[in-house]
């Protein structure tokens, strides 16, 4: 299998040369008429190459754009983006450009400006809140800015997917109630000033009523089977009247005898008694088995009887 | 590569060709070409006269084993058949090993599958999995319906460079045929384990058709449950 592949690299190198040499014809405008994707060179760790090739590229210079190797354009979701290239990945803008949180792989861009912006990798096979994403979901209230409380934060992968959404302006309150997995959260916690690790059960918000303040999204992730009372719990202490949660349900946490589709019909039945109203249901299907994300709100005031 | 080309058998001795320009006055003879040429010549013809004579002069009461355990079959050196080469055990052991290998490089390959599908959500392709709207009422219903109905645009825009088109292309490539590889290899896996199973003792039989329950194409061996103590 070696050879071949050899070859082939050797082959797209020479390709990234006769592109540069286009760039430096038209590429300047081409670049000029998109605006916003941003365009890299060098994936990741700034890419591997040959100290010979290296000497050549020197005489390519001026034409920065022909050779770009990823295209990171926005997502629908608001501090969400789409990078193409060697991967055809979502992704978030690193907070703390140069560190990986687990391992995933980052691909950074120059922008227009010639100054990098790094972004993570979301492994949707890790995080249930990047397979709802990619299942087409219509909006996760996630957004740059937003006070989000995440319970079951575990390790703090998604964590920090979602404090690189919200941005500097945002905060994350994680709550976990292991101390194992609590360790790696406070770890991360401490490169991302906008997260704040609380190692709670979730079960008494009343423990970390002082830590948190009125937030606009609640994230749950706790995989348990009273998982909506431990929401609603939550949501009664924390989420403000109009805010929205995303809560992604199990169905063999919860009730592993009957069928998936039944359990999460029960579950949207439970958050429905508690002032919740859901507004969409997707299930995560390439990524995981028998798992289902809400995406509701709370306390909604009722705009049509206003308007009859 | 050199060490490719020194493995090749070559020409000893490369002699000197007439020029093209000259083809006309017929072979170019040398004599130091000449030398070399009888030189070898005789020798072969030396080496054909020894092994001659001892064949002549051969012993016939002389034995060797090789005599029997080696014969030719039309003109090729063979043999005799290396069945039972091998104990029982050294040939469980050796289909052991293979087993070992493959299981190996079944897990190396899935751990690129997965690495690889973690860069490769398949942004463009339409979701497979089925996605609810909760409504209060119908009105609600069917403002739904007809918002989401519209919303069939692709997520990303369709300007993108040839060049990233096809690097993202080949990496969809290179994680579909290291799937195909990894499945392949599992279903040897599961067939070597099998073949290793039955050669253990303890009574077996194959399953008739109407005895399996979860129904394949494979054969089906059930296990007589014996007594351990």
């Amino acid at each position: 299998m070696a050879p071949p592949r050899g070859r082939g690299g050797s082959s797209g190198g020479f390709r990234g040369r006769g592109d540069r040499g286009r760039g430096r014809g038209g590429g300047g405008g081409r670049g000029g008429d998109r605006g916003t994707p941003f365009k890299a060179r060098g994936g990741g760790r700034g890419g591997a190459r040959g100290g010979g090739r290296g000497g050549g590229r020197g005489g390519g210079r001026g034409g920065m754009k022909g050779g770009s190797k990823v295209l990171v354009e926005p997502h629908r979701h608001d501090g969400i983006f789409i990078a193409k290239g060697k991967e055809d990945a979502l992704v978030t803008r690193n907070l703390v450009p140069g560190e990986a949180v687990y391992n995933e792989k980052r691909v950074s861009v120059q922008n227009e400006d010639s100054t990098k912006t790094e972004y993570r990798i979301w492994n949707p096979f890790r995080s249930k809140l990047a397979a709802a994403v990619l299942g087409g979901v219509d909006n996760i209230w996630i957004k740059p800015g937003a006070k989000v409380l995440y319970l079951g934060a575990a390790s703090g992968t998604t964590v920090s997917h979602v404090s690189d959404i919200v941005g500097p302006t945002g905060v994350v309150y994680a709550v976990e109630f292991s101390h194992r997995s609590g360790r790696d959260l406070v770890n991360m916690a401490k490169k991302r000033t906008n997260v704040i690790p609380i190692i709670e059960d979730a079960r008494h918000p009343a423990k970390y009523r002082m830590l948190v303040g009125m937030v606009d999204v609640i994230f749950s992730d706790v995989a348990q089977p009273d998982q909506a009372r431990i929401l609603g719990l939550n949501a009664s202490y924390f989420l403000k009247a109009g805010g929205h949660f995303v809560i992604s349900i199990k169905a063999n946490c919860i009730d592993s005898t009957v069928p998936a589709e039944a359990v999460f019909q029960s579950e949207v039945n439970k958050l429905k008694a508690d002032q919740f109203k859901p507004f969409e249901q997707v299930t995560l299907e390439p990524f995981e088995r028998d798992h289902a994300c809400v995406v509701g709100g709370y306390r909604m005031p009722k705009k049509k009887k206003d308007a009859e | 590569m050199s060490s490719l080309r020194n493995s090749l058998p070559r020409r000893a001795h490369k002699e000197r060709s007439q020029p093209s320009s000259r083809e006309r006055f017929g072979l170019l003879e040398k004599h130091k070409d000449y030398v070399q040429r009888a030189k070898a010549f005789h020798k072969k013809q030396d080496t054909l006269q020894k092994l001659k004579e001892k064949a002549a002069n051969r012993n016939e009461d002389e034995f060797y084993f090789k005599m029997v355990k080696t014969k030719t079959v039309d003109g090729v050196h063979r043999q005799v058949s290396e069945d039972n080469k091998y104990t029982q055990d050294e040939i469980m052991l050796m289909k052991t090993q293979d087993t070992d290998y493959i299981l190996l490089k079944l897990q190396s390959e899935r751990k690129k599958v997965e690495k690889l599908a973690a860069t490769l959500h398949g942004i463009d392709n339409q979701p497979s999995n089925s996605h609810v709207f909760f409504a209060e009422d119908r009105e609600e219903a069917k403002k739904l319906k007809l918002q989401h109905s519209k919303r069939e645009i692709p997520p990303t825009s369709g300007d993108i460079p040839d060049n990233i088109k096809r690097k993202t292309e080949r990496s969809y490539k290179e994680l579909e045929a290291r799937k195909n590889r990894a499945s392949q290899l599992e279903k040897i896996y599961m067939d070597m384990g099998m073949q290793k199973e039955l050669q253990k003792s303890g009574r077996k039989r194959k399953l008739r058709e109407d005895e399996i329950v979860c129904p394949t194409n494979k054969p089906v061996y059930k296990w007589r449950a014996e007594r351990k103590r």
